[in-house]
């Protein structure tokens, strides 16, 4: 499978080092409007690099592309590669309105190409263990739950995550992993109620959802809180409860001397130790399914119901209503 | 010594054990009766102390007694408190302090009228978790508080708890006022709206066991309490009391029972977490018989009291509703 991608920062890196390590996929090619990054990443990957996305597709011929760019950029790129006939994987969050994720859908329907958006939580092994305990029923009906995700400002080292219009903010962008977790396991969602806090380097938010089953979760997101990147759940029932903690289960610490070097350039990117990363396993998932034509473990259709509710969450926060769904 | 005379009504909430033993174990204390109208729930406790019983708690309170400590049902909290107040008794009562705002401004202004003192019995207060963080808080080490997640979970406490006629509500009113009340003291601004979630869902009753309280507070700042009775027989223990605290500078996290060992026994059955921090019922019997002795006003008033249980009635109130209510 001949594979493109599409923004070589943060998650750029993270989708063609994946691609350049797959036996079956072929990194065909890497692309970025700063020149440097992509000629960076093409050489540790051993691959092509690229500023023109038009070049790349005319020169390369591949039949996916994975997307990711900033996630205000994701609807012209979807739209172009969907035109040229490619497959596409977009980075979460697939775009910023429901409108524009509708004509990302419809555009990806009229071509004929297939349409996968990187809910990568659903590829990590504690949270695919919540799921798959929840539906053996060990821990009876659903009661109440709550996820965390929290963080330094990605805005710091990418300066467009600080603009809304471009990254959505922390709910848009970060808490869809934990909105589009909580409708995995417990369905779907009929109301939002939200409370944020955003200002200089801090965006925080606290985001309770009341699913149709009747029960709660409360979710929390955190850009720029001054520790480790960090996630959490913990998933309450009548019969029991399930926690995860991303901090308690570190399962390699290395301690050196010397202050390591911290690569600030990016936005931190989740890491959980195993022979495969999420990452690894969610794009390989993504790639089978064009091959063998089967539905991806996330649809777009996921992908919009996580972006409605996380718009919701915006709206509660505007008006300090609950909003019904 | 001046000792400070005190006798404790009803041993309904199981608190009052824990009480007793931290006034039995002060010097300065003189334990004068109790009073329980269920004779059988008590008798161990006055076979084994040899103090005096009363099966009506007025008796109790025509004795010399400075002071009551009532753990009777939420629903009694008011009329003990009161009949306590006009027998010129200081009171510590057992959280929530009342069921209805009305009631709680009754209790208020009884002490008021009789020159007596009365308390409320928020312990957490005292978890050295709590008052670290409230000092930290005070330095300006995290800045301003822009939010606060906190938890005050617990198991399904049975009995007369689940019993509306005489708890007035389940774990939205049981479990929102100890976390609410370390907010009020922490954030010290009024809270302005507030919306609550509850329901039953951890199966055994009707009453509600599963409840989140969302508050904003005039000062801008906001949080939720997760209240539930969630934790199942298997967890390790039996509930929790964290807050995450969100500032302008910096976060804080408290886990106020965190210092605990990790005990693994097939007595049990299954492993559990044992406390072994200061124990915070004792703190805050001393804090308030000292109040008392040296004639200073309790750390943690009846409006405290009144001001947290509020917010769980306008939660409920909220959740009827399904949008937030302003308070
Ligand atoms: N799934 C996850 O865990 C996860 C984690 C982080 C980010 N993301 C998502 O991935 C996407 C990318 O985020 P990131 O952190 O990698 O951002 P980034 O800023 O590090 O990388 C984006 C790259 O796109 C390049 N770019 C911008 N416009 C371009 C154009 N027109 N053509 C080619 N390249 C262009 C930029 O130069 C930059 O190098 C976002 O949608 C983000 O929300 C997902």
């Amino acid at each position: 499978m001949r594979v493109a991608v599409l923004g070589c920062g943060g998650m750029g890196h993270v989708h063609a080092q994946s691609f350049a390590g797959m036996a079956d996929a072929e990194l065909v090619g890497v692309c970025d409007i700063d020149a440097e990054l992509a000629g960076e990443l093409a050489s540790k990957t051993g691959t092509r690099a690229f500023c023109s996305f038009a070049d790349m597709l005319e020169e390369t011929d591949p039949q996916v592309i994975s997307i990711a760019l900033p996630s205000y950029l994701h609807k012209q790129a979807v739209l172009e590669a969907a035109e040229a006939g490619k497959h596409v994987i977009c980075e979460k969050p697939v775009a910023l309105s429901l409108e524009d994720t509708d004509e990302i859908i419809e555009a990806c329907r009229r071509n004929g190409v297939r349409l996968f958006v990187g809910h990568v939580v659903r590829f990590f092994p504690e949270y695919e263990q919540v799921r798959r305990q929840i539906k053996e029923g060990r821990i009876g009906e659903p009661g109440v739950a709550h996820t965390k995700r929290v963080g330094g400002h990605p805005g710091i080292a990418r300066g467009w995550f600080k603009d809304h219009a471009k990254s959505g903010g922390v709910i848009v962008d970060m808490m869809i992993h934990d909105i589009d977790f909580m409708r995995w396991i417990w369905g779907e969602v009929k109301s939002v109620y939200a409370m944020n806090a955003c200002k200089d380097d801090s965006d925080y938010a606290l985001v309770t959802l009341e699913f149709a089953n009747g029960a709660a979760a409360n979710l929390e997101a955190h850009w720029g809180d001054p520790g480790p990147f960090r996630y959490a759940a913990e998933i309450s029932g009548s019969a029991g409860l399930i926690r995860l903690d991303s901090a308690a289960s570190a399962s390699l610490h290395v301690r050196t001397r010397a202050q390591a070097e911290r690569d600030g350039r990016f936005a931190e990117i989740p890491q959980s130790p195993g022979v495969l990363s999420p990452y690894d396993r969610e794009l390989a998932h993504f790639l089978a399914c064009v091959r063998d034509g089967a539905v991806p473990l996330v649809t777009a259709e996921d992908a919009r119901e996580a972006l409605r509710i996380a718009l919701a969450a915006l709206e509660s926060i505007q008006t300090g209503k609950v909003v019904l769904l | 010594m001046k000792k400070l005379k005190v006798g404790l009504i009803s041993f309904a909430h199981g608190h009052a054990y824990s009480y007793l033993a931290s006034l039995a174990a002060m010097p300065e204390v003189e334990i004068v009766g109790i009073a329980d109208e269920s004779q059988s729930r008590v008798a161990s406790i006055v076979e084994r102390t040899g103090l005096p019983y009363y099966a009506d708690y007025r008796e109790l309170l025509a004795t010399d007694a400075d002071a009551i400590v009532i753990c009777s049902e939420n629903v009694h909290h008011a009329r003990h408190a009161i009949a306590a107040a006009e027998a010129r008794k200081h009171v510590l009562c057992e959280k929530p302090l009342g069921i209805s705002v009305s009631e709680m401004e009754r209790m208020i202004a009884a002490a008021r009228d009789n020159g007596v003192q009365l308390m409320t019995a928020f312990p957490c207060r005292y978890l050295p978790a709590v008052t670290g963080a409230k000092a930290a808080i005070e330095r300006g080490d995290i800045g301003d508080i822009v939010a606060v997640k906190g938890t005050n979970h617990g198991t399904n406490p049975g009995g007369w708890f689940t019993d509306r006629a005489l708890s007035g509500g389940g774990a939205l009113l049981d479990h929102t006022v100890h976390v609410m009340d370390l907010l009020n003291w922490m954030i010290g601004s009024e809270v302005k709206e507030v919306y609550g979630y509850a329901a039953s869902r951890f199966g055994e009753t009707k009453i509600d066991d599963a409840g989140l309280v969302h508050v904003k507070f005039a000062g801008g700042a906001f949080a939720v309490i997760d209240t539930s009775w969630s934790r199942p027989k298997s967890f390790p223990t039996w509930g929790d009391v964290t807050m995450e605290i969100i500032g302008t500078k910096g976060s804080i996290s408290v886990d106020g029972f965190a210092q605990k060992n990790e005990v693994y026994s097939d007595l049990a059955g299954k492993g559990s977490w044992s406390y072994w921090g200061d124990d915070m019922d004792r703190l805050m019997i001393e804090s308030f018989v000292g109040s008392l002795l040296e004639g200073r006003p309790v750390p943690i008033t009846g409006e405290d009291g009144l001001r947290s249980a509020a917010v769980a009635l306008a939660a409920y109130e909220s959740a009827k509703l399904g949008q937030p209510v302003a308070l």
